[in-house]
């Protein structure tokens, strides 16, 4: 039996092109023959994957097809995936609901709102669905898939065992560094972040700097906004750092003090497992599937109390024991999203879409 | 501050006890005045920023339902782009010429786009003002339609 997988295009260092790439690490690994089809063939992937014209060669009714699902597809894609006979199973990562877009980009909300509704297709063209998360397996239960299973996002702590850059951690390492890493989109709400650093700075540590880990690509006119709020609050210390490489993550969470998300929505949360690898206490705002993503580790706050936040963040930052604790815990949560943990949630997905998957 | 904002599921750290030593940390810092402190609320000032620079479309005008613009779409010059590779190849040789196409391309580019852009501006201006001028007029002749049925009537 052949297991592939679909994505309109895969990138390094992005959350779902390496899943797709662990999940055909861990398929081949179980015995399958599985290949990474895109519409789109990405740069520096040469001979990793094909275009969706080469799936004749392997299409087949007793092959499934996992179709991995973050932004919407083209009309040509669909057309495609309804006359490909294979067995489809929908990977669902979610997407940023489009009102966060408003105003921000028309063309990522146009796009959100579109994928959202090809959902109701594909619940159709798929005969089960699969989310990274409870969170985003809801979402599937709203759009009609009954057969439902939660496989996480793969942890590959090979990625980071890499130097970490020296230019970072000479300009960052020794001080208070308060991080969060995730693309400059409204939906991760970096005014809340800015809004709980503005009361770090004044009552708790006036030393401590606010580094902040993403692209802002796309997001121009949210990123005006932002570096407007930080200067009509005074603010200093405030660092939009852009897309980093890899040797450059591992420098900024190697810098970290403390890890704040004030996200609304995330359908996993890959930063948090990088924060719980690296050792670096997380604070998050608890919301979507970031609670699920945490388990039993880490400090969820439930109301946007920004002074309150900020305490709480100078006491994790001096107590030294309570900090150690946390990290404890979250080093133990970290595990279950390592390769060997998810193997085993996968081959239980897979056998129990039963029809000649074995165990 | 409301007294249930925390969680932690660590049975082993007495969350208690961290909002008590919060509660009080928050009491000490809050105590002390600040001559810097804004009028406004950091919220406030937020939500106020947000409503000015992104809450901005003319939702209320005719042209806007028809046209969805904004200002800040009238602005197509590419503020943010830089002409970047990640190839670590020839250090300094390549930082500089990647500086030189950098500002080679601006030179060239940007005072067509600056131009376009203010020309968008002024389009957007006019379009607004004729959109204006369009929805009074038919005011103007709804209310001479209703005065003169009202004569004939």
């Amino acid at each position: 039996m052949q297991i592939h997988q679909f994505h309109p295009t895969v990138a390094y260092g992005n959350a779902i092109g390496d899943q797709v790439l662990s999940l055909q690490r861990l398929l081949r690994h179980l015995g399958y023959s599985s290949e990474i089809f895109c519409e789109q063939l990405p740069l520096h992937f040469q001979g990793r994957t094909r275009r969706i014209a080469q799936y004749s060669h392997y299409s087949s009714p007793a092959n499934i097809l996992l179709l991995h699902f973050s932004l919407g597809y083209s009309p040509a894609v669909l057309s495609w995936l309804e006359h490909v006979p294979d067995r489809k199973v929908v990977v669902y990562h979610n997407i940023t609901p489009h009102v966060y877009f408003d105003g921000i980009n028309d063309v990522y909300r146009e796009a959100a709102e579109v994928g959202r509704e090809q959902l109701d297709r594909l619940s159709v063209l798929t005969e089960a669905g699969w989310g990274d998360s409870t969170f985003n397996c809801q979402e599937l239960v709203e759009r009609g898939w009954t057969r439902l299973g939660v496989l996480p996002i793969i942890f590959d702590p090979q990625r980071y065992r890499v130097r970490p850059e020296r230019q970072v951690l000479q300009r960052w390492q020794g001080g208070v560094n308060i991080l969060f890493v995730g693309r400059v989109s409204p939906n991760k709400r970096f005014e809340d972040l800015i809004l709980t650093f503005y009361y770090v700075k004044r009552l708790v540590r006036p030393e401590a700097r606010l580094l902040l880990v993403g692209s802002w690509r796309g997001m121009e006119p949210y990123l005006d906004f932002l570096q407007a709020l930080i200067e009509r609050l005074g603010l200093s210390d405030v660092f939009f750092a852009g897309h980093v490489s890899t040797a450059q993550l591992v420098a900024y969470y190697r810098c970290a003090s403390v890890y704040l998300s004030m996200s609304e929505h995330e359908g996993f949360g890959v930063p948090l497992v990088e924060s719980m690898y690296f050792g670096v206490p997380i604070v998050a705002y608890k919301t979507a599937a970031v609670p699920e993503t945490l388990g039993d580790s880490s400090i969820l706050v439930t109301a946007k109390d920004y002074a309150g936040t900020a305490e709480l963040i100078g006491l994790l930052i001096e107590d030294a024991s309570l900090r150690d604790q946390i990290v404890a815990r979250q080093r133990e949560r970290f595990q279950d999203f390592l390769p060997d943990k998810v193997e085993g949630r996968l081959r239980e997905l897979l056998y129990s879409l039963g029809n000649g998957v074995e165990k | 501050m409301s007294d249930a904002w925390l969680e932690v599921s660590d049975e082993n750290i007495n969350v208690e006890e961290i909002m008590r030593r919060i509660r009080e940390r928050v009491t000490s810092h809050g105590a002390v005045p600040s001559a810097e402190e804004p009028e406004e609320s950091p919220l406030a000032v937020a939500e106020a920023l947000w409503k000015e620079m992104i809450g901005d479309a003319f939702e209320e005008s005719t042209f806007s339902r028809l046209v969805s613009v904004r200002q800040r779409d009238c602005d197509i010059v590419p503020r943010y782009y830089v002409i970047d590779w990640r190839i670590p190849i020839l250090g300094p040789i390549h930082a500089v010429v990647r500086r030189i196409i950098n500002a080679e391309i601006r030179r060239y580019l940007l005072p067509s786009l600056d131009k376009q852009s203010s020309f968008n501006r002024k389009m957007l201006r006019a379009l607004k003002g004729l959109a204006e001028e369009n929805a009074r007029l038919r005011q103007e002749i709804e209310a001479l339609r209703g005065a003169q049925e009202s004569e004939i009537g």
